[in-house]
């Protein structure tokens, strides 16, 4: 009975417009080449500024944590609190590798990476063998980012405690520039897409969508859920752990609060939600749209948590499977395309919350 | 030693009552509150507030007890409203993120609009010796009030004809329908329940330790995890859960040291929740 409830959480909350996907390999590498025009140009208006590239990074970065935490919650519905902490994982112990240990910095990217993948899977392993729910991965995962930031607390030797540490290795080379740690960033990311689109075109991308929408009924079919949870929690903590650790090169210093629970999970969570959870480019419009937001109010301090507070509660309640599905609905009904099957779809757009509840309804 | 295990229990003591509000809405309604540390330092502020107007100590912490009832009832008619239209995990996920963004209101609004306020409550007198160990007295009455908070919980829970009909809820909900129960006034008193607890935690940490606008998320997560450990739903595993944990940090603490015998604690409750999913005192389904 609880396997089948997963089931219908998969329906209700993580959503995406995939299903129809028997999609050529040009309909994946042009929406991913457009993201690339688009983004590729940003250092021509803000490239003099120091602060707004740093910014434009740290975007980017986010992207790719979403992206991450996307193939990991998106596809096998495992809520990962941990998005932080595996990339921490990757920007601490690169770091540490690089200056305590003395490898170079790709060696160092490399094994930290390992390290992340490897925590990312055994976590997934946990929790599957157990077969720990959504709610209980989730607390796992939370006591396992908790004792990771005590960890950074209290090794202050290697990690600089609270006051964080500088990395020496990588300065006054280009990874310290203004400008080229930004197409860095921006290639991780769509690297990072490609990937996730290969992986949905591909028999892991089918068991993926099988074991979301009915784990039972996936199991029964003769996929093992298993495995492929484990499988999309080593890919996505690979991206985390990668991601992590380039970005901590690119910065010089890190902190506690770079990888921390409410900077980093809690935003990717939001960013995920506005994008739409599951989707392949939700992550890429979350992180671009709540980057420029967020710089737009910086003045307003901590008033912007208030903000952020109000927009997860509108979100969740008017649009649960974020702003590319509903404007991809709204699209097909504009185009008069709208098909009895979309209707469900469409339906959550104009906010109707009913529905939601009669779909899970339905699949109990 | 002696000394160790009475500290670990008067922190055990906190632990307990920090999850019960949690776990009994958890129980009760499938909703994980998420701004339950927010409501408890809200309610602390209305103390400190309060007391800054010049009203004394036991009036001001009355104010606090209502004001965190009133936010459980708030929680209840506004924003949990859609959540009661979902059913088993998709409410319980729902819930959980609404209100994770209810926590950021709060949490933003405190933190910018008082970045440095908080609550001490200070108990007159002297350290008093319990088994020849000297305690604090404030952490002696925040355990006494704690104590007869559960004590009185349980009396609530086993004697009283309203705690019997809160009970049956827990149990099977169709069934208390079926007997004339209504379940969703039992939520709603159980959620106005759970606001004053989180106050009364929040007033009796602040006779220990100061209180601040920015415990909040650590209240919770102490709250989720101790909740978890003693079983969802289950107010005496959550003592249980609370003390077992409450001692297992203090000693930790005193034989290896602070960083790594918070990992000792996390450890433990992750490794509770791995062998038994349905906490300590949970009964499996």
């Amino acid at each position: 009975m609880s396997k089948r409830l997963t089931g219908a959480t998969g329906t209700s909350l993580i959503g995406g417009t995939e299903a129809r996907s028997s999609r050529s390999l040009p309909v994946l590498l042009i929406p991913i080449g457009v993201v690339g025009a688009a983004l590729a140009p940003v250092p021509l208006w803000i490239g003099d500024s120091r602060v707004l590239m740093g910014v434009a990074v740290l975007g980017l970065a986010f992207a790719c944590y979403a992206i991450g935490f996307n193939v990991i919650f998106g596809s096998t519905g495992q809520l990962f609190l941990c998005v932080g902490a595996l990339a921490g994982i990757g920007g601490y112990g690169a770091a540490i590798l690089a200056d305590t240990v003395g490898l170079p910095i790709t060696a160092s990217i490399l094994v930290a990476t390992l390290a992340a993948t490897f925590t990312g899977g055994l976590l997934s392993f946990i929790a599957v063998r157990r077969s720990l729910g959504v709610i209980f991965t989730g607390i796992v995962t939370l006591i396992f980012t908790l004792s990771f930031d005590a960890l950074l607390l209290g090794l202050s030797d290697l990690t600089g405690g609270d006051t964080g540490r500088l990395i020496d290795s990588g300065a006054g080379t280009f990874l310290r520039d203004q400008i080229p740690p930004y197409y860095l960033m921006l290639a991780l990311v769509l690297v990072f897409l490609l990937i996730h689109g290969l992986l949905r075109r591909s028999h892991i991308g089918w068991a993926f969508r099988a074991l979301r929408d009915d784990e039972v009924a996936a199991e029964l079919a003769g996929i093992d859920v298993a495995r492929y949870r484990v499988y999309g929690a080593l890919i996505g903590a690979a991206m985390l752990g990668l991601a992590g650790s380039t970005y901590a090169f690119t910065e010089g210093r890190l902190s506690p609060t770079t990888y921390g629970f409410g900077q980093v999970d809690v935003v990717v969570l939001v960013m995920l939600a506005f994008g739409g959870i599951g989707t392949l480019f939700g992550p890429i419009v979350g992180a671009v749209t709540f980057t420029i937001v967020d710089e737009i109010l910086i003045e307003f301090g901590q008033l912007r948590q208030v903000a952020y507070g109000i927009l997860i509660i509108v979100l969740f309640l008017r649009m649960p499977r974020g702003v590319i599905p509903t404007v991809a609905s709204l699209w097909r009904r504009v185009r008069g395309l709208e098909g009895s099957e979309d209707s469900e779809t469409t339906d959550s757009a104009t906010g109707n919350l009913e529905v939601v509840s009669a779909e899970s309804h339905s699949a109990e | 030693m002696i000394a160790n295990i009475l500290d670990g229990i008067v922190l055990g003591l906190q632990f307990g009552l920090l999850a019960t509000g949690l776990t009994l809405v958890y129980g009760l309604g499938g909703v994980l509150n998420l701004a339950y540390g927010q409501m408890a330092v809200t309610s602390a502020m209305m103390v400190a507030f309060a007391m800054d107007a010049g009203i004394p100590a036991l009036p001001a912490v009355g104010i606090g007890l209502l004001a965190g009832g009133l936010l459980g009832l708030f929680l209840d008619q506004t924003i949990l409203r859609p959540v009661y239209r979902l059913h088993d995990e998709p409410r319980v996920l729902l819930s959980l993120l609404l209100t994770l963004g209810v926590s950021f209101i709060v949490d933003g609004f405190l933190i910018w609009r008082y970045p440095l306020k908080a609550l001490t409550l200070h108990i007159g007198g002297g350290a008093v010796e319990i088994l020849g160990v000297p305690m604090r007295r404030g952490s002696l009455v925040a355990s006494a009030i704690t104590l007869i908070t559960f004590v009185a919980l349980f009396l609530f829970f086993q004697r009283t004809t309203l705690g019997r009909a809160v009970r049956s809820v827990i149990e099977d909900e169709e069934g208390a329908r079926l007997v004339g129960i209504y379940p969703d006034r039992m939520l709603r008193l159980i959620l106005v329940l759970s606001g004053v607890l989180a106050a009364l935690v929040a007033i009796t940490r602040s006779m220990v330790t100061p209180v601040n606008t920015t415990s909040g998320l650590s209240i919770t997560v102490f709250a989720l995890i101790v909740t978890v450990v003693g079983g969802l739903g289950n107010v005496a595993g959550a003592l249980l859960a609370g003390i077992i944990l409450g001692i297992v940090s203090v000693v930790a603490a005193d034989l290896i040291g602070s960083y790594i015998s918070l990992i000792i604690l996390l450890g433990a409750a992750a490794v509770t929740i791995l062998i038994r999913p349905a906490g300590l005192l949970g009964v499996k389904e």
